[in-house]
């Protein structure tokens, strides 16, 4: 367990970092190649033209979106979700630990549901065809579910990252619950933690 | 009498401490499964669609950008730049704190952001200089929030998805009341600071000002490609966003060289973190959103809003007066993803320009960044000074004070928002 915890918490990182990166060289490139385009050198703009680039925009939003729910289950890890506790703090801490074990119940709760909705309509738009189609079953009249515009991508391939992210995110507030209930202790964002800053202050406290 | 229910179911959730973007999902959740016919797949299918908007990308984009440029050097290159200026003045580094956030909000989205990239320099060197942490503090607190005013800004943009105004004109809308936000905030520090006769530096000579701009003119650089860009019709505001993100990385790690390319998977990682909170909320808001749409709430508020008869001056003072009580309980982006759609159809048959209003709600978010309890601001501040929320709140004051005045003066000024984007036709 404690070896596939590491495994997920890596790979949560990893992925939403390539994401993010892969994302922003993609639109760097689609726009310096449209701009290319544009400009009358020989041969080069033979070349820019051949190549197609409208695809990008398609891409670079299916990637982000992937990246929010992965990130956004990487954010209940980190404590990055704030809600408003200006009345939860008025209470004794009995109450106030039931409060926030309530809030994060509520929260698996949430993505639960998401996560199996999404996985129904992911199932039915196509997935379960390709599952039959992989394992060479007959599948009569179910539909092959509908592609994306530009990619022509199945869409349940892209839709997946409902169930999955939100599955992880589910699986994230359980885990936070099951600490919080243990330890007591939660994880805190920290805004003003700054690395890299030659001239940081030594007394950037969490607050 | 949906509305109702909604709204206090909404207010339930959200004050039993649970994240905002959890609690408006619920929200949504429980009012279709009792309330309505809307099937349920459609929920899960709209947490996709609902950002499968181009627009919507700017805020990672920006993000990473203003990540880059907090950790790259850019910030402390601006600082020595400004102070270079207005060093020799009363006060003069906190003159040059506030000028450095001016300069570093035209090229940043986020004054969390421009709090911690000049903050934490300028602090301990306000300190060090023999200026009081309070009064230092109060400064950056304040002058920080011109992240989200000047050019580029998250929550524009996100005003810009929820309302379809013009995200460039947005832009270009902030910079005069940035200028007159810069000025009035010098003037107030300016005048506690000779009266409690804070510390001079000597003069800089105009070779010495001509460097340090040399050594900041990298970063100064990205406002001509995020706004001429944007103008030229070159690329969209995303695009732009995503060209500042790999300028910031360019001149950090190859032209300043604060940052090895070994610190870049964190900054990337980070980055995530903080577009895929966002990204969270505003999904579920925009879930939020469509089940008001799908009750017509809006244009049943706006009709009875227009009955009341409150003219164009009462409204503003009212959506002012509900904007800051809202910055109470939630930063900016959940703020403007809630009330903005509701607020814009009574505002536009008020005659309100778009453009104007989406200043207006800018500065509002302002104010809120720099009070407690959830003002960002002054967390970041407290975090980097080492005081208590409680201290920070009395040091903010003055500086605060003239954040409201502003925001008075913005709101019934509409000229100096729209002048700039009407001279440049962008709306």
């Amino acid at each position: 367990m404690n070896l596939f915890n590491r495994f997920l918490n890596r790979f949560e990182e990893i992925f939403i970092s390539c994401l993010m990166a892969g994302a922003t060289l993609l639109i760097f490139t689609a726009v310096v190649h449209r701009y290319l385009c544009g400009l009358p050198i020989p041969y080069v703009q033979d070349f820019m033209l051949s190549l197609n680039f409208s695809w990008s925009q398609e891409l670079c939003i299916i990637m982000f979106v992937w990246m929010a729910k992965f990130g956004a289950a990487y954010g209940v890890r980190t404590g990055i979700h704030v809600g408003v506790d200006v009345l939860v703090k008025q209470f004794d801490q009995k109450n106030r630990d039931r409060f926030i074990l309530f809030a994060l119940m509520a929260g698996a709760l949430f993505t639960g549901c998401i996560a199996t909705l999404g996985a129904h309509f992911v199932w039915q738009n196509g997935a379960h065809h390709a599952w039959l189609e992989l394992t060479h079953q007959p599948f009569g009249i179910l539909p092959e579910g509908p592609t994306t515009p530009d990619l022509e991508w199945p869409t349940w391939m892209v839709y997946s990252a409902i169930p999955l992210g939100s599955g992880l995110m589910c699986y994230r507030f359980l885990q936070n619950a099951w600490k919080f209930y243990l330890t007591g202790s939660l994880p805190s964002y920290n805004h003003a933690h700054v690395e890299g800053l030659n001239e940081s202050p030594s007394g950037t406290s969490s607050h | 009498m949906n509305a109702l229910i909604i709204f206090s179911l909404l207010l339930a959730l959200m004050l039993t401490g649970m994240p905002i973007s959890i609690s408006l999902g619920l929200t949504v959740l429980t009012f279709i499964v009792t309330m309505t016919h809307v099937p349920m797949e459609s929920v899960a299918l709209k947490l996709f669609t609902g950002i499968e908007k181009w627009e919507i990308m700017a805020v990672p984009f920006f993000i990473l950008a203003g990540n880059f440029l907090t950790h790259g050097g850019v910030a402390r290159r601006m600082i020595n730049f400004a102070i270079s200026l207005v060093g020799h003045f009363h006060g003069g580094l906190a003159l040059a704190a506030i000028l450095a956030c001016a300069m570093f909000a035209l090229v940043c989205g986020s004054s969390v952001a421009t709090v911690v990239a000049i903050g934490s320099i300028v602090l301990p060197a306000m300190v060090a200089n023999g200026y009081p942490m309070r009064f230092a503090a109060g400064v950056i607190i304040t002058a920080g929030s011109l992240g989200i005013l000047m050019l580029p800004s998250i929550p524009k943009v996100i005003y810009a998805i929820s309302t379809g105004t013009s995200i460039g004109a947005l832009f270009v809308a902030g910079l005069l009341p940035g200028m007159l936000l810069t000025s009035m905030l010098c003037g107030v520090t300016w005048f506690l600071a000779r009266r409690n006769n804070y510390p001079r530096l000597p003069r800089a000579s105009w070779r010495e000002r001509l460097t340090a701009f040399r050594e900041s003119v990298w970063g100064l650089m990205l406002v001509v490609i995020i706004v001429g860009g944007i103008y030229s019709g070159l690329f969209t505001a995303t695009e732009a966003a995503a060209m500042a993100a790999v300028y910031s990385f360019f001149v950090s790690v190859f032209v300043y060289r604060d940052m090895s390319l070994r610190d870049v998977p964190k900054v990337l990682r980070e980055s995530a973190n903080m577009s895929a909170m966002l990204l969270y909320i505003i999904t579920n808001a925009v879930l939020f959103s469509f089940v008001l749409a799908n009750e017509n709430l809006p244009n049943h508020l706006a009709e009875w809003l227009i009955g009341q008869n409150l003219g164009p001056v009462g409204f503003l003072l009212m959506v002012n007066i509900l904007l800051l009580v809202a910055g109470n309980f939630m930063e900016p982006s959940s703020i403007i993803l809630i009330m903005a759609p509701v607020f814009f159809p009574a505002a536009m048959s008020l005659g309100i320009n778009p453009v104007h209003f989406g200043i207006l709600i800018d500065v509002n978010m302002e104010v809120g960044l720099c009070h407690p309890p959830v003002g960002l601001n002054l967390y970041v501040a407290s975090g980097i000074s080492g005081l208590g929320v409680t201290e920070l709140t009395k040091a903010v004051l003055p500086w605060l004070l003239t954040l409201i005045v502003f925001l008075v003066i913005v709101t019934y000024w509409p000229w100096l928002s729209l002048v700039l984007p009407r001279a440049m036709g962008m709306m």
